[in-house]
């Protein structure tokens, strides 16, 4: 700064120019990747729908549906961290030990089960496994202060170690009527799956972005300062959304358990797929923020993706490259709109 | 706050903040600073930067802990305020930066943290949020925004208004205003004076901290001046005036010395001819010499800054030459101008002046680590004796050359910013506000290393807004506005209201420019 007293304003007075004539509509290069994205997801779907005469029909739409629920769950979890911490990827929200979360609930889960707990058991305990990753992590971002990326890295590692160490890494079985019941067809010979990924959906989404807390998550996340400014309790919101994260982990694992009749490894492998999807999602906000309908929109999009190049196919190797040119068109949108 | 103390509240301060001391990585902040504000006033609060001021506001508003001295709210003495506090009590601020979230609207900027539900769900009201907004805006101000608009697409006038709005909503007590009007036409200060008159008939005290004098002269009912950490004068506006003011922000204390010595200019070492740089500063003709320091000061925006930053690379002229040495440079960028001798002391001396986490020696040889390698590889001891040399000479207080810069004071800091050139045998010096932060004594320490730098043959620039010093220190000074260099002064022949007056494009003073 130079000197800075001023005995007169320098050039303050413009009577000519309308006081709150502000340009609209906001960035222009923007809201052109952000359209040109939604418009690349349409294509891709009616594509499929033109050459893939399956694609419309009512039970494929089902089975993608159900083949998206535990990807589905695991990304509403990491939506609210991304929420709350921000969109910073690297500074910002996020939650890498979400899949590992996933694996360790539903090895509890089986391991329950294989101990002659009843269902009511077995789904308390993997909800504490989920919900106690959690409070580690809250512990680690909120109270020691660690960067959510490097602490949940962390905490990635202690839990697909314990899962480990309770599986000794084999496929633990597991057959109960609640898991019978949540792997079988619904109404329309749609999967029960599906029915679960919706309501799941719509609940989180009843939360998120239609309580106060939601827009205080939001508000703690896109602005801490601000936040903290109109007096809300800043640390403890962020400590939720991780605690939320994990629980959305527990139940995620007992989805698993009953999908594959058991407890399996490699659930590591869901961690990447999962953080794209939850990305990808914020292009289906106007405001360019992640938001849950947005990341459910974007899991059905990956999962029609893959299941387009089936019926088609073609390789799902090609699957990953569409999904990371999107996620391009979506990260330089959201960084073009913030400046 | 507690029940049992809530005697009846006939303090006649809405605020008493008393012998404030702050200190920040061991720059003095504050040092011993008071305000005192009566209820239902408009109270100014007013200084150079680096006076305080900010640092009086963030305290109070809960943001940091003072030292030491104590707060008094309504005649109740708080030793340490959280933000939550502040704001029970009814204080609000708007602030400088402004605290909205850019993707929320106004309805929801407006109602975050007391949100309307819907009656009898836990939900949202976003309808009632829409409707209470545009009601309460249109009241206030008669503004119209759209219900759908975000914060990132309001004008800054608009933001700010949303935040008044923000703060009027809790029915404060006391509102601080942060430089309100510096992103405002002058229709739109002119509404916002007539909301806080109209605000402190209602009885709500208001805290005013502003640049522009004038509008201190207009709306305040008494003012507070702060220098170098602390109250100079508080005044009531009938009896004083923005001449007054003015001076007494940058009127120095006898005790402060600048040891100026005379020393025989030698051959020119830095030429400017005509240098222009589009929309910052133009025209700009200067010659430095050996043995010279020439101060250059300016208000924000005037150019002064680009300028030095110009010169040492930092941005491009976007015409005229510089020459160094009657050798005429093209290109610069940093890493050349460091090769041609040039130093560059910067403000933010924390952030850009020194690596606050090496320790002394490393500092001190951080630029001219060739001449301390050997085959690839430190030879520590030439550094040592290196940093041991200048910390002598410089007489930087640290525990020890392996001290982290971290833990010296915000003086010793800067001497070290300058070892650091020093030792890279610099020979142009660009001082970018040399002194902010740093108390007096160091001050001085570091108004006598200048001397010395000149007297072995240096050519000095010196940009600085405290005008005595510049005065004080420099041989002659030039007054950029605007772009443009308006008065050059014969320092030993000036007067700090002189120079003041000529920055600030005082009529009278261009008038000598003939």
């Amino acid at each position: 700064m130079s000197v800075d007293i001023q005995l007169a304003p320098v050039i303050r007075f413009d009577p000519g120019e309308a006081a709150f004539g502000s340009a609209r509509g906001g960035n222009l290069a923007a809201t052109a990747l952000r359209a040109g994205s939604l418009i690349a997801f349409a294509v891709i779907l009616v594509v499929f729908s033109l050459t893939a005469p399956y694609f419309l029909s009512l039970g494929n739409i089902g089975n993608v549906l159900g083949q998206s629920a535990i990807s589905g769950v695991l990304a509403i979890g990491l939506t609210i961290v991304l929420i709350a911490g921000g969109s910073n990827v690297v500074t910002g929200g996020i939650d890498l030990s979400l899949a590992a979360n996933m694996g360790l609930s539903a090895a509890v889960y089986a391991t329950a089960v294989q101990l002659g707990y009843g269902d009511a058991t077995a789904v308390v305990a993997a909800l504490v496994t989920g919900g106690l990753i959690g409070v580690v992590n809250a512990v680690a971002v909120v109270g020691a202060g660690i960067v959510p990326l490097l602490a949940t890295l962390a905490v990635m590692n202690i839990v697909a170690g314990l899962e480990l160490v309770l599986t000794q890494n084999t496929v633990i079985p597991a057959a109960t009527p609640l898991l019978t019941a949540v792997s079988s067809s619904g109404p329309f010979g749609i999967p029960v799956l599906a029915y679960v990924l919706l309501a799941f959906a719509l609940i989180a989404a009843a939360i998120v972005q239609y309580t106060p807390t939601g827009l205080r998550l939001y508000a703690v996340g896109e602005f801490p300062d601000a936040a903290r400014a109109a007096g809300l309790a800043v640390r403890r919101l962020v400590a939720g959304a991780f605690i939320a994260s994990g629980l959305c982990g527990g139940f995620a694992g007992i989805l698993s358990v009953s999908n594959l009749s058991g407890s399996t490894t490699g659930s590591g492998e869901m961690l990447l797929p999962v953080v794209v999807t939850a990305l990808l999602g914020s292009v289906f906000s106007r405001r360019l923020v992640p938001t849950v309908i947005g990341t459910l929109l974007s899991t059905l999009f990956v999962g029609f993706l893959v299941n387009g190049f089936q019926l088609l196919n073609i390789s799902s190797v090609l699957v990953s490259g569409v999904q990371g040119l999107l996620i391009l068109l979506v990260v330089s949108a959201t960084t073009l709109l913030r400046k | 706050m507690s029940a049992a103390l809530t005697v009846k509240n006939t303090a006649a301060d809405a605020l008493h903040l008393e012998n404030i001391v702050k200190h920040f990585d061991g720059a003095v902040a504050l040092a011993g600073a008071s305000l005192r504000v009566r209820r239902g006033t408009v109270h100014g609060l007013v200084g150079q930067n680096g006076a305080g001021k900010s640092t009086l506001i963030k305290l109070l508003a809960g943001l940091h802990q003072p030292d030491e001295g104590r707060i008094e709210i309504d005649g109740q003495t708080y030793g340490k305020l959280t933000p939550h506090q502040v704001e029970e009590l009814g204080i609000h601020f708007i602030h400088q930066d402004r605290l909205l979230v850019p993707t929320f609207t106004v309805g929801e900027t407006l109602f975050l943290g007391r949100e309307p539900r819907i009656a009898g769900t836990p939900f949202l009201d976003r309808r009632l949020m829409q409707r209470r907004a545009s009601e309460i805006l249109n009241d206030y101000f008669g503004v119209r925004l759209p219900n759908s608009a975000l914060i990132s697409e309001l004008s800054t006038a608009e933001k700010q208004i949303v935040q008044i709005t923000r703060a009027l909503l809790d029915q404060p007590k006391v509102l601080v205003f942060d430089e309100p009007t510096a992103a405002l036409v002058r229709r739109e200060a002119d509404i916002l004076f007539r909301l806080i008159r109209r605000l402190r008939d209602e009885g709500v005290t208001i805290v005013y901290i502003s640049h522009y004098l004038n509008e201190i002269e207009e709306l305040c009912d008494h003012v507070t001046v702060l220098r170098n950490g602390e109250d100079v004068a508080t005044l009531a506006l009938g009896e004083t005036s923005a001449a007054a003011i003015a001076r007494l922000m940058v009127a120095r204390d006898i005790e402060e010395m600048f040891p100026k010595r005379s020393i025989a200019p030698g051959k020119d070492i830095l030429t400017l001819n005509r240098l222009s740089s589009r929309g910052k500063y133009h025209d700009i003709s200067v010659t430095l010499r050996r043995g010279e320091v020439l101060g250059l000061t300016g208000l924000l925006g005037s150019g002064a800054k680009d300028l030095i930053r110009t010169l040492f690379g930092l941005e491009t002229a976007t015409s005229g030459t510089i020459e160094i040495d009657g050798k005429p440079v093209r290109s610069v960028n940093p890493a050349q101008s460091v090769d041609r001798h040039l130093a560059l002391v910067p403000e933010d001396r924390r952030a850009n002046g020194v690596a606050l986490d090496l320790s002394v020696t490393e500092n001190i040889t951080l630029s001219s680590l060739k001449r301390f390698t050997q085959l690839g590889f430190l030879d520590f001891r030439r550094e040592r004796r290196e940093a041991d040399d200048l910390i002598g000479r410089l007489e930087i207080k640290a525990a020890g050359r392996d001290a982290l810069v971290r833990t010296l004071s915000g003086g010793n800091q800067q001497k070290v910013a300058i070892a650091k050139w020093l030792s890279r045998h610099s020979e142009i010096y660009l001082l970018d506000e040399p002194t902010v932060g740093v108390d007096i004594g160091s001050k001085v320490e570091i108004y006598n290393l200048i001397g010395d730098l000149a007297a072995r043959g240096a050519g000095i620039i010196v940009l600085s807004s405290d005008l005595p010093e510049l005065i004080g220190i420099t041989d002659r000074i030039l007054v950029l506005f605007r772009g443009s260099i308006v008065r050059e002064f014969v320092s030993p022949e000036t007067s700090p209201d002189e120079v003041l007056a000529a920055s600030t494009g005082s009529s009278e003073a261009l008038r000598h420019v003939g």
